[in-house]
C-alpha cells in the first residue's frame, strides 16, 4: 500500500471513531434526552414526608375515645458531640432528666454509629424547652416529638375502638401507607383508618451532590385526620362492661371447684369462659354498646408490649370481638324464629300423629316432658324436653314464655312433613336468612363471623368434604329440624345477628345494617363521612305478628311461667322489658363432658315501642334464666335510666 | 511519493509558509473553551462570580498561555534538530518516569504518577506520549517507503517496552493504551504489511500473557473493578458506575441546545466527579447540548484532518510518521475520553486534549501539535502556496 493510500485508510478509521461518538450523543441528547434529564432531576430532589396527626374517636355525645397527643423525647447523635465533652454532657442530662448518669452512659452506649440513641422518651414539656434553650451545653442531643395515641377510657369500649399497629404486608399495599405509619389493626380504628390517618405532608428539597439542602421547592402541609362519631354511648357501654364481668363472675363463683379456680392459668372445663353481648337501637341499628369480656386496655399497644404479655391476653381470648366473632348455638332465643314463622303462616303443630293440626295459635298443645322421633330407617331418638316433667297445656305464647321445645318441634316436624301441603322443608332456614341468620350483617368492623344456618345441601356438603363434622352416615332428618327450631344443632349465630333479628321483629320488620360510626367529622366541624342507617331488607310481618311477639316476650319477663320471671321479679322496670332465655347445650364430640351450657338472654325495652335490644352470651355460664337474664337486667335497667343495683344470680330455667 | 531530503528551508530564501490557521483556530477555540468550561464546573452558582473566583480555570489560561509559547517555539523547529533531539528527548522523559518512581514522586490515590515541581505538578506521562512518537517516527522515518524490515519492527519494541513498562508500573493503564495504540499505527503508516502487523499482534498478547504469569504486570483489582463494573451499568450505581451514570445523566440533560451557559444544575450542584479533569466534556453536553458537543468533536475532526493533511505533504518520511502519529495522538483521546462520558468505554483516565484541566497534558499537546506543525511551516512550498514573507 503506498502511503497515501495509508493516510487515507488511517484517516477513515478516524472518520468512523467520531462518527460513532456522534452517533452515540445523538442518542443521549437527543433520542434519551427526557429520560435522562427527568432522572437527573429527580436525584436533585428530596421528598420529606411530615405526619400527619390521626384523627379522634368519639362517642355519641363527644366523649373522647381514642386521641393523641405529642411525646416528647430526648435523642443523641453521637457523631456531634466531642469525645471530650461526652462525660460533660452525660452529666448534664442525668441531672436535667433525673436518670442515673450510669443509666445515661449505657445508653449513649447502646447508640450505634450513624443512628440516634434514644436516651428518654416522654421527657416533661419543661425539660425539653430547658435543652432546646440550651442546646450549646448539649451538642449532639435533640428533642423530637412524636405523636402518639391515648385511648382515655382504658379498657372501656375496647373492642369497638380497637388498637393501632405496624402495618403487615397487606396493610402497605394500601396507598398512602408507609413502613414507618401505624395503621388500625382492629375496630373502629382500623375499619376507619382510612378517615383517621389523613394525609401527610411533603416538602420537596434541591440538594446538590453531597445531599445538602440548597432551598424549599414545594410544600404541602399535613392534613389531620377526621374525628369519627360513633353510636354509642359511654355510659351504656359501662353499664355493658360492668354487667358482663359480674355475670361471668357469678358464673364461675357457682362452677368452680375451689375459689379462683376459673381465672387460675389451666381453669376446670366446667368454668365460664367469656362473656360478650351488645345493645342495638331497633329503630335504626344503630350499636348502643358493644362489649367482650375478658377484654384489654389498647394503650398497651403504644408502648409496644412483651410476646408474655400478649400470648396471656391472646390465650384468653381478650382481643377477639365476641359480639361479632364468636359462633354460638342461640338455643331457645332461637325460638322467636319458628314463631313468628308460624304466625305468619298460621301454621301450627299436629296435637298427636295422624290427628289434625292445631288452627290456631291460641289452641292448646299438650307440652309433655318427652317427644319420640322416627327416622326413616326405624330407628328413633327421644327428644328431652329442658324441662323433664315439661310444661302442662300451653299455646303458641305460652310455649314461647315458659319455653316449651316440644311445641316447637312439633312445628319443625310440620315444616318436615308439609311437603303435600306445599311447605317447603328449608321454610324455617328461609325465613331465618331473612331474618339475617348465616350471614354478615356488614357492620363496620372488621372480622365479624356469618354464622351458620344448615339445611339439606350443607349437610350433604359437610358429610362429603368434612368429616366428622357430621353424622358420617345417613341423610338430613327430621331430628335435624327438630335441633334447627330449638336453636340446637350445626346452628350458630353471633349475638350481633341475634340482636338484629330480634331488633327486626320488634321493630315492624325492618332489617337493619349495624353500625357502630355515625359520620365523620373534619377540624373544621364539616361533615367529611356520612354513614346513615340503611335497612337490609324490609320483611313481610304482619303487624299483629309484633304486637303479639311483643307481648308474650313480656310475659316470659312477667308471667308466672315466663323463664325470666324470676331474673326480674324486683325490677321495679320489668313492665317495660320483654325478652326470651336461651340456654345452648355444648356437645364436646363423645366424651363425657361436663355440663357446659352457654347461657343466652335477649332483652328489649321498652316492650311497648323498643329502643333497645340487648343480646348477653356467657359462654358456658350456665342457664339463660340463671345467669343471663339478670346480667341482661343490669343494662336494660340502666337503659331505662335506672341505677342498677348487685347483679344476682336467678332461678334456673331455659 | 519519492524521498526527497530537501535542504531545510529557510527563510531567508524562501520563506516559511503560512502557518496553518484553521489548525491554530481550532485548537485556541477549543482551548478557550476549555477554560470556560472549568470556570463553569469549579464554581457553585457562576451567575454573579468573576474569574477570580475558580483558582482551577485561572491556572489553566496560565498552562494555556505557555503552551500557545511552546506551540509557537516548537513550530519554528526544524527537520534536523527535531531528528537529533528525538533520542535526548526520549531518554529525558526516561529519567523523569524513573524519578517518579522514587520516593521523590508524588502519589495520590494510589497511583504514583507526578512529580511536585514547586506549585507544579508534573505528569511526566503525559509527555512521554509526544516523546515516543518523537523517537519512533525518527527511527523509522529513515527507511525508504513501503518498506518495513523486521528489525525496525524490534527495535521498535526496543524503544516502546521501556516506555510503556515504567508508565504501566506507575500504574497507568491509559496511557499504556495510548502507547499500544499508536505504534500499531506508526509502523502501518511506515509500511508494515498485514503479515508483519499479525505477527506483532500475536507477539504483544504472548508478552502480555508472559507478563502476567510472571507477576511482572498485573491488573489491579480496581481495574478489574471497573471493567466488570463498566460492563453491567445497572449495577453499583453508586460506587464503581457513579462517575458514568452522572456523566451520561449530565449529557443527557443537556438535550439539543443545551441548559445554557452557567445553567447546568448538574455541573453547578457538582453531581459529575472529576468534572474539571476527565469529565470536562459533561460539562460542554449539559450547558451546549448535542449542538455544543458536536461542535467540540467536529473542531477535533478538524484538527485531526489537518494534522493528516500536513502528513500527506510533509516533505519527509519523518514528517510524515510524526504528525500522523499527532493526528492518531489525538484522536484516540478525544475516542476514548469522550466515549468514556457516554458510558460506551470503560473509565480510563484519558484528559480531553486542551479542555481538560492539566498543565502536563496542555504543555505535551501543544509541543505535539507545533512540533507536527513545523513540517508545514517548513516544507516546500506547493505552486501557488503563498509564503509568510
Amino acid at each position: 500500500m503506498r502511503p497515501g493510500y495509508r493516510l487515507l485508510a488511517l484517516g477513515a478509521v478516524f472518520i468512523a471513531l467520531f462518527s460513532v461518538l456522534t452517533l452515540r450523543l445523538w442518542y443521549l441528547q437527543v433520542t434519551e434526552a427526557a429520560t435522562l434529564d427527568q432522572q437527573a432531576e429527580n436525584q436533585r430532589i428530596r421528598l420529606v414526608t411530615s405526619p400527619a396527626p390521626r384523627g379522634e374517636i368519639v362517642d355519641r355525645d363527644g366523649v373522647k375515645l381514642a386521641g393523641s397527643r405529642v411525646s416528647l423525647s430526648v435523642v443523641v447523635d453521637r457523631e456531634l458531640i466531642d469525645e471530650d465533652s461526652e462525660d460533660e454532657v452525660i452529666q448534664r442530662l442525668a441531672g436535667l432528666l433525673d436518670i442515673s448518669a450510669i443509666e445515661v452512659r449505657a445508653r449513649f452506649n447502646e447508640a450505634r454509629a450513624g443512628s440516634l440513641g434514644s436516651i428518654s422518651n416522654d421527657v416533661d414539656a419543661d425539660d425539653a424547652l430547658y435543652l432546646v434553650d440550651h442546646s450549646e451545653d448539649f451538642p449532639g442531643v435533640r428533642v423530637e416529638a412524636v405523636a402518639v395515641r391515648t385511648y382515655p377510657e382504658g379498657e372501656l369500649g375496647a373492642h369497638v375502638i380497637g388498637y393501632i399497629g405496624r402495618p403487615s404486608e397487606q396493610d402497605l399495599e394500601t396507598p398512602g401507607v408507609e413502613g414507618a405509619d401505624l395503621v388500625g389493626k382492629f375496630g373502629v380504628e382500623r375499619s376507619y383508618d382510612v378517615w383517621l390517618r389523613g394525609v401527610p405532608g411533603t416538602t420537596k428539597y434541591r440538594v446538590n451532590a453531597a445531599s445538602e439542602i440548597l432551598s424549599v421547592v414545594g410544600e404541602e402541609p399535613p392534613r389531620a385526620g377526621g374525628t369519627v362519631q360513633t353510636t354509642t354511648d359511654s355510659e351504656l357501654q359501662l353499664a355493658l362492661e360492668e354487667a358482663l364481668t359480674e355475670g361471668l363472675a357469678l358464673a364461675r363463683s357457682s362452677q368452680e371447684p375451689w375459689p379462683g379456680a376459673c381465672t387460675s392459668e389451666n381453669p376446670p372445663e366446667q368454668c365460664a369462659i367469656r362473656a360478650s353481648g351488645v345493645v342495638i337501637d331497633p329503630r335504626d341499628g344503630s350499636i348502643v354498646a358493644m362489649g367482650s369480656i375478658p377484654s384489654f386496655d389498647p394503650s398497651i399497644f403504644v408502648g409496644g408490649l412483651t410476646q408474655e404479655e400478649w400470648s396471656v391476653l391472646q390465650d384468653k381470648g381478650a382481643f377477639n370481638n365476641f359480639a361479632i366473632q364468636g359462633s354460638y348455638a342461640p338455643a331457645s332465643t332461637f325460638k322467636v324464629v319458628a314463631y313468628s314463622l308460624a304466625l305468619e303462616q298460621s301454621m301450627y303443630p299436629q296435637a298427636e300423629e295422624d290427628a289434625l293440626a292445631l288452627q290456631n295459635h291460641t289452641d292448646d298443645y299438650f307440652c309433655s316432658g318427652r317427644l319420640e322421633f322416627h327416622f326413616q330407617d326405624e330407628s328413633q331418638q327421644v327428644f328431652n324436653d329442658w324441662t323433664p316433667a315439661g310444661h302442662g297445656s300451653v299455646d303458641l305464647h305460652e310455649a314461647l314464655a315458659a319455653s316449651c321445645d316440644l311445641y316447637f318441634w312439633e312445628l319443625a316436624l310440620r315444616v318436615w312433613r308439609g311437603a303435600e301441603e306445599g311447605i317447603d322443608e328449608g321454610a324455617l332456614q328461609d325465613w331465618a336468612e331473612q331474618l339475617g341468620f348465616g350471614s354478615a350483617t356488614g357492620i363496620d368492623l372488621p372480622f365479624e363471623q356469618t354464622g351458620l344456618v344448615p339445611d339439606r345441601e350443607w349437610f350433604e356438603t359437610t358429610q362429603r368434604e368434612t368429616p366428622g363434622r357430621v353424622r358420617a352416615e345417613g341423610t338430613w332428618s327430621g331430628g335435624d329440624v327438630m335441633n334447627l327450631v330449638i336453636g340446637q344443632g350445626a346452628l350458630t349465630s353471633t349475638p350481633l345477628q341475634l340482636a338484629n333479628a330480634y331488633a327486626a321483629l320488634v321493630n315492624g320488620g325492618t332489617l337493619w345494617q349495624p353500625r357502630v360510626v355515625s359520620h365523620v367529622i373534619n377540624a373544621d366541624g364539616e361533615i367529611i363521612f356520612e354513614n346513615p342507617a340503611k335497612p337490609l331488607r324490609k320483611l313481610t310481618l304482619d303487624a299483629a305478628t309484633v304486637t303479639l311477639l311483643r307481648r308474650d316476650l313480656s310475659l316470659a319477663v312477667n308471667s308466672g311461667s315466663g323463664t325470666a320471671r324470676s331474673a326480674f321479679a324486683d325490677s321495679r322496670v320489668r313492665s317495660l322489658i320483654g325478652g326470651k332465655t336461651g340456654t345452648a347445650e355444648v356437645i364436646q364430640g363423645d366424651t363425657d363432658a361436663t355440663d357446659v351450657d352457654t347461657a343466652w338472654f335477649v332483652g328489649v325495652a321498652p316492650i311497648d315501642d323498643p329502643e333497645y335490644v340487648v343480646a348477653i352470651v356467657i359462654e358456658r355460664g350456665g342457664s339463660g334464666g340463671r345467669i343471663a337474664a339478670p346480667t341482661a337486667r343490669k343494662v336494660l335497667e340502666k337503659a331505662l335510666g335506672l341505677e342498677p343495683g348487685p347483679l344476682v344470680a336467678a332461678e334456673d330455667a331455659d | 511519493m519519492d524521498i526527497v531530503v530537501s535542504a531545510p528551508v529557510s527563510r531567508t530564501r524562501h520563506g516559511a509558509i503560512r502557518p496553518d490557521f484553521v489548525l491554530i483556530g481550532s485548537v485556541t477555540a477549543l482551548a478557550a473553551l476549555g477554560v470556560l468550561m472549568i470556570f463553569s464546573a469549579s464554581v457553585g452558582n457562576v451567575a454573579d462570580l468573576g474569574l477570580g473566583s475558580s483558582p482551577d480555570a485561572q491556572r489553566q489560561l496560565v498552562f494555556i498561555l505557555a503552551g500557545a509559547v511552546v506551540f509557537a517555539a516548537a513550530s519554528l523547529v526544524e527537520e534536523r534538530p527535531m531528528r537529533l533531539a528525538a533520542p535526548i528527548a526520549y531518554l529525558a522523559v526516561v529519567a523523569l518516569l524513573l524519578l517518579v518512581l522514587t520516593p521523590l514522586g508524588t502519589e495520590v490515590r494510589g497511583a504514583q504518577r507526578w512529580l511536585q515541581l514547586g506549585s507544579f505538578q508534573l505528569q511526566p506521562s503525559e509527555l512521554a506520549k509526544p516523546a515516543l512518537i518523537l523517537a519512533l517516527a525518527a527511527l523509522l522515518g529513515s527507511d525508504p517507503d513501503e518498506q518495513l524490515p523486521w528489525r525496525r519492527i524490534v527495535q521498535t519494541m526496543a524503544v516502546l517496552l521501556p516506555l510503556a513498562a515504567l508508565v504501566a508500573v506507575q500504574p497507568d493503564l491509559g496511557t499504556s493504551i495510548v502507547f499500544l495504540f499508536v505504534t500499531p499505527i506508526l509502523l502501518f503508516l511506515a509500511g508494515a504489511s498485514l503479515r508483519q502487523l499479525g505477527g506483532i499482534l500475536l507477539a504483544g498478547a504472548a508478552g502480555l500473557l508472559v507478563a502476567m504469569q510472571t507477576g511482572f504486570f498485573a491488573f489491579k483489582d480496581y481495574q478489574i473493578a471497573r471493567l466488570t463494573a463498566f460492563l453491567d451499568p445497572a449495577a453499583d450505581q453508586l460506587t464503581l458506575n457513579y462517575n458514568q451514570l452522572q456523566s451520561k445523566l449530565t449529557i443527557g440533560s443537556g438535550g439539543l441546545f443545551g441548559k445554557g451557559l452557567f445553567e447546568g444544575d448538574q455541573t453547578n450542584l457538582s453531581f459529575v466527579p472529576h468534572q474539571t479533569t476527565d469529565f470536562i466534556f459533561t460539562a460542554v453536553g449539559e450547558q451546549l447540548g448535542f449542538l455544543g458537543a458536536a461542535i467540540v468533536i467536529g473542531l477535533f475532526a478538524v484538527i485531526v484532518w489537518r494534522l493528516l493533511m500536513i502528513a500527506a505533504t510533509a516533505n519527509s518520511r519523518f514528517g510524515r510518521l510524526f504528525a500522523a502519529g499527532v493526528a492518531g495522538l489525538i484522536a484516540f483521546h478525544v475516542f476514548v475520553n469522550i466515549g468514556m462520558t457516554v458510558g460506551m468505554l470503560p473509565v480510563t483516565g484519558l484528559p480531553l486534549p486542551f479542555m481538560s484541566q492539566g498543565g502536563s497534558s496542555v504543555i505535551a499537546m501543544m509541543a505535539a501539535v507545533g512540533l507536527a506543525h513545523s513540517f508545514r511551516i517548513h516544507r516546500s512550498p506547493v505552486p501557488g502556496e503563498r509564503r509568510l514573507l
